[in-house]
């Protein structure tokens, strides 16, 4: 009798872990699909790793603004635009280069004098392609997307 | 003995390919483009062009073709097809330099964006010119 429940205890231990291992297969099968990876222009961070044959496709949206001294409408929205090319280039150098960060607190009689943060990249962009324009209220909104394959690194 | 038509069309092909090889000059220019965007806003956009002094050798890109209306001045080709040209040099890759500092809570940034000098094969005709970029 004894070793009779023992057995019944064995076998539903074995399928227990049978059921547990099932969707940890399928998310690897869904790792090494071929379709490329979205990163979106969000507040959420997602971290992914570029793997061989695979490609990521990277979506930023830049904004820029046009200057108070111009001559046309036309120069500028041409003026923000290239400010907005220039932002989502910045963007999509941040995404994949990352960002180097400084930050410095003066702190004097136990109140916070000055607060720092200095940021900075630096890379070099090359094949992005601009995906919509928005012109609106002197603001332009410029939609880049980037493709990455493993073979450019 | 040939026929007067045999001559004439050999003729033809004859002073058609000269014209074709002189009106397509390859020439050799240095191409360099700068912009700075301080707070969102651009300053000190320059695009700076000037023929080699010294030959440049190697394959090239894929080349960008420009329309043209009989100009022989580069400057003045790019000038007219200034989008199309500048889309071609972000293509290329361009060199980007953003600082960003935020100071008590207000933030200013800094980005500025970058075409090294790189030399580019240019053939001027009296309706295009073709650009291309050396490897």
């Amino acid at each position: 009798m004894k070793y009779y429940l023992l057995l019944v205890a064995l076998l539903s231990a074995s399928m227990l872990f049978g059921i547990e291992t099932q969707p940890n297969d399928s998310s690897t099968v869904n790792s090494y699909t071929q379709e490329p990876l979205v990163i979106e222009n969000e507040s959420v961070v997602i971290i992914q790793t570029l793997k061989q044959d695979q490609t990521m496709l990277i979506s930023v949206t830049g904004q820029g603004v046009a200057p108070m001294n111009t001559s046309s409408p036309a120069q500028a929205y041409a003026l923000a635009k290239r400010a907005a090319i220039a932002d989502a280039y910045r963007m999509i150098a941040e995404k994949v280069k990352g960002v180097k960060i400084d930050g410095q607190d003066l702190i004097k009689n136990m109140m916070v004098k000055r607060s720092t943060i200095r940021t900075s990249v630096q890379a070099m962009v090359k094949n992005a392609n601009v995906v919509e324009t928005t012109f609106k209220d002197g603001l332009c909104e410029v939609e880049m997307e980037i493709t990455l394959s493993h073979s450019d690194f | 003995m040939r026929s007067r038509d045999g001559n004439y069309s050999f003729s033809l092909r004859l002073l058609v390919s000269l014209l074709f090889t002189l009106s397509l000059n390859a020439q050799e220019y240095l191409i360099s483009y700068r912009y700075v965007v301080k707070d969102a806003i651009i300053y000190n956009e320059s695009l700076q062009v000037s023929k080699t002094m010294k030959k440049c050798n190697g394959d090239t890109y894929q080349p960008i073709i420009l329309e043209n209306n009989g100009s022989k001045n580069l400057k003045e080709i790019i000038s007219k097809n200034d989008e199309l040209f500048r889309n071609y040099i972000h293509k290329i890759g361009l060199n980007i330099k953003h600082n960003e500092i935020t100071n008590n809570l207000q933030n200013s940034s800094t980005t500025i964006l970058t075409l090294k000098t790189k030399c580019f094969k240019v053939d001027i005709n009296d309706n295009f010119a073709k650009i291309a970029l050396f490897k």
